[in-house]
């Protein structure tokens, strides 16, 4: 507000006019976080669609004769875990300037994230089943294809992001170019942890 | 300071040219000018298909176009109506007047908006091609419904999901963008509670899509993947469900009329006031109503399914929660009819266009109260109650909302007003064409009529009703007409404006008309929701 302050009433601004933010907050951030609201409606509507299945089967689920490889998937879910925290020591160690620690972080996080696609790839090759194989068939592959695209975009700003840090961008003061994608990856991990429980374990 | 007749001694870059200064703009107010413009010529696209399908109902047992181009033309009617003007229409007047009246020099993004823009016709292109597809258009109505969606030959259905994923992107990108530029753009002293009412409505209007967008967007993933004939997610005999459908997409559909009632009612009340010359009856009451149609719209989906067989106690509920929106849309029009009380009334067309509002909507919504009650609504499901309601509601709220933002806000954009003479003519004779047309479908749909039949046996009341709709839809076209001359004569002929020709209150009137691309030099700092009218009362006191 002390900016303000020098021209309270009657005055004028010279331009650009100050604005006046109603949260801590950035644009960029706020857009993030607003895409992301967005995100989680679309991944809502898709589990809607997995219970609304679910019930209308009635009967004991994964139906008969197909099995989900749960011990692989959980080992799955621990890759891409590791890789919120990997990708978190990058966004710390460039905001205290470190920029090995912000390469590092980044790659890591970039083998990890793929290391889950081509898991996924694998269990998807193995599973006994496809899209086609009933309401139970597609549902799977819904809801896991739908995450594993979203890991995949994920992937894409993150290699942005690792390209710009061995260019030498980002500094203690700017790094949204690393924050942002960061939010992103985290969102994409939640949401995978969601979808595994739902899937697998429930 | 020499005359500017040399050209300019630097050069100018290639951005700023006659055309390029369009296609490459970044600038909100072009783009949301070309938001509006891109509208209307889709409105009268869809307008075309409404009077052909008028025409075809005209007399009963006619040959006027076939079975299956009367299909095409009701969804892609639908389709065209919501998605490629209503919706972006709004997002038009969002881009143009949100960054001035909160006194901002852009908004949050000015390249995702273009972006924006540019994916709304796109879209609109894919949607409105999809006519030259092989076997033609969808057709399967704007709903869209599995299984008869999933199976429907031809590219059309495949074209018209598509079109509406880029769509729902173009959407998405913008709702984003105005809530960014709502929280963090706003000039000094623009605190909530000093907010226009109309940033108010695109607040909701945006946090809207962002909510229920996905849901269309998954819902049309899975059509079009089942399309496909690779996955089930609808297809009942493999242990899929179309009821699921049905609920995603009304879980976005019901909402999405209050995308496009909302901000036509923020136009409203920025008219209202300025036309009776007293400021707005209950500010708050109208900014928190509008966030609790917002909340509600969220949670009455299944009363567009009551004939589904939904268990009866989800059937009360969705009865009571779509009984309660009336209560803030009574708020709201209450509101407006105390601001008008004892105003000193100035009956410019842009008045006119929202007294008429208030009046058509009215009834819209009181036969929205009908439908809500689910004995009623089983009796007149899918018959034309549901047009003739639906009408009131999208014509007579939304684009009555439209017109009066179009002919208030019209001198802001271009500088000279639209003129008065012809916007009565084109006043009176949509009000009157619309009430013509679509009365008489409360009657037809009592008596049992069906929507989307392409033709109709010969019965006494039937083809009377169904006469008298047509020709009330010629003279709405009339109107429309009225409308179109009325742009092209103003370009050389509207009375040219100052900052504020209407004597309004909030900033965008502070800039020139059309504002400087960088919109202001300086913002006064605001005091209230009314910043020129403090302004004009700081100004008299210095004088005296």
């Amino acid at each position: 507000m002390s900016a303000h302050s020098e021209t309270p009433h009657g005055g004028g601004h010279l331009h650009p006019p100050t604005a006046n933010q109603s949260s801590r907050v950035d644009a960029p951030t706020l857009g993030m976080l607003l895409f992301i609201a967005s995100e989680v409606m679309l991944f809502g509507s898709f589990f809607t669609a997995y219970f609304f299945v679910r019930v209308n089967a009635g009967a004991e689920w994964p139906l008969e004769p197909f099995e989900l490889p749960k011990f692989v998937a959980g080992v799955n879910t621990a890759i891409l875990v590791t890789s919120s925290f990997t990708i978190h020591w990058a966004l710390q160690s460039i905001k205290r300037g470190n920029r090995a620690g912000l390469q590092a972080g980044l790659v890591l996080t970039l083998a990890l994230g793929v290391t889950f696609l081509l898991t996924q790839f694998r269990e998807y090759s193995r599973v006994g089943f496809s899209p086609a194989d009933g309401a139970f068939g597609t549902i799977f592959y819904g809801l896991t294809g739908l995450h594993g695209a979203h890991v995949f975009v994920g992937l894409t700003l993150l290699t942005f992001a690792t390209i710009r840090a061995f260019r030498g961008h980002f500094t203690p003061a700017h790094h949204h170019g690393v924050e942002i994608p960061g939010i992103y990856w985290h969102f994409v991990d939640v949401m995978w942890i969601v979808v595994y429980a739902t899937i697998y374990l429930l | 300071m020499a005359a500017r007749t040399e050209p300019p001694p630097y050069p100018v870059p290639w951005t700023q040219g006659r055309v390029a200064g369009w296609v490459a703009t970044v600038d909100h107010k072009r783009i949301g000018v070309l938001y509006i413009i891109t509208s209307l010529v889709f409105f009268l696209a869809g307008g075309v298909m409404a009077l052909l399908m008028r025409t075809q109902l005209a007399t009963p047992d006619t040959d006027f176009i076939t079975r299956d181009s009367y299909n095409q033309l009701f969804t892609m009617h639908g389709t065209t109506m919501i998605f490629l003007v209503v919706v972006p229409i709004f997002a038009g007047f969002a881009n143009y007047l949100v960054p001035l009246m909160i006194g901002a020099r852009d908004m949050a993004f000015p390249r995702l908006n273009a972006l924006s823009y540019w994916l709304f016709l796109l879209g609109g292109i894919v949607l409105l091609g999809s006519f030259f597809a092989e076997e033609g258009a969808a057709r399967s109505g704007w709903t869209a419904y599995p299984p008869f969606s999933a199976y429907a030959s031809g590219n059309g259905q495949d074209l018209w999901i598509v079109g509406l994923h880029i769509l729902s992107i173009s959407s998405l990108t913008g709702a984003i963008n105005f809530i960014a530029t709502i929280h963090n753009m706003r000039t000094a002293g623009m605190s909530w509670m000093r907010l226009p009412l109309f940033v108010w409505a695109i607040e909701i209007y945006a946090a809207l899509l962002v909510i229920v967008l996905p849901a269309l967007t998954a819902g049309l993933t899975m059509l079009l993947l089942d399309r496909t004939g690779w996955t089930n997610f609808f297809i009942p005999d493999e242990g899929g469900s179309s009821l699921l459908y049905q609920h995603v997409f009304w879980f976005f559909g019901h909402p999405e009329v209050y995308v496009m009632i909302l901000p036509a009612m923020g136009i409203i009340s920025e008219v209202i006031p300025v036309f009776s010359r007293k400021p707005i009856f209950g500010y708050k009451a109208i900014a928190f109503s509008t966030v609790a149609i917002g909340f509600y719209s969220l949670l009455v989906w299944g009363h567009h399914m009551f004939t589904v067989g939904l268990p009866f106690g989800l059937q009360i509920w969705f009865m009571l929660a779509s009984l309660t929106i009336a209560v803030p849309t009574g708020v709201k029009i209450f509101n407006w009819i105390a601001t008008t009380w004892r105003g000193n009334l100035i009956f410019d067309t842009a008045m006119l266009w929202a007294l008429g509002f208030i009046g058509v909507f009215t009834i819209g919504g009181l036969s929205g109260i009908f439908l809500a009650i689910f004995p009623f609504d089983w009796q007149v499901h899918d018959t034309y109650f549901i047009v003739a309601h639906l009408h009131y509601v999208l014509f007579g709220g939304s684009m009555f909302g439209i017109f009066a933002g179009l002919y208030y806000w019209w001198p802001k954009m271009f500088g000279r007003r639209l003129g008065e003479r012809l916007g009565k003519w084109h006043f009176w004779l949509t009000l009157v064409g619309f009430n013509l047309a679509f009365f008489p479908q409360h009657f037809l749909g009592l008596l049992g009529m069906p929507r989307r039949v392409y033709t109709y046996r010969d019965d006494d009341l039937w083809t009377a009703y169904n006469l008298v709709s047509t020709a009330g839809s010629y003279v709405m076209g009339l109107g429309i007409l009225a409308f179109v001359a009325n742009v092209v004569w103003s370009r050389k002929h509207g009375e040219r404006v100052g900052h504020d020709p209407w004597l309004a209150d909030t900033l965008e009137w502070y800039a020139t008309s059309p504002p400087p691309p960088h919109n202001f030099d300086k913002v006064p700092y605001v005091t209230s929701a009314r910043p020129l009218r403090d302004l004009r009362r700081r100004m008299a006191e210095q004088d005296s």
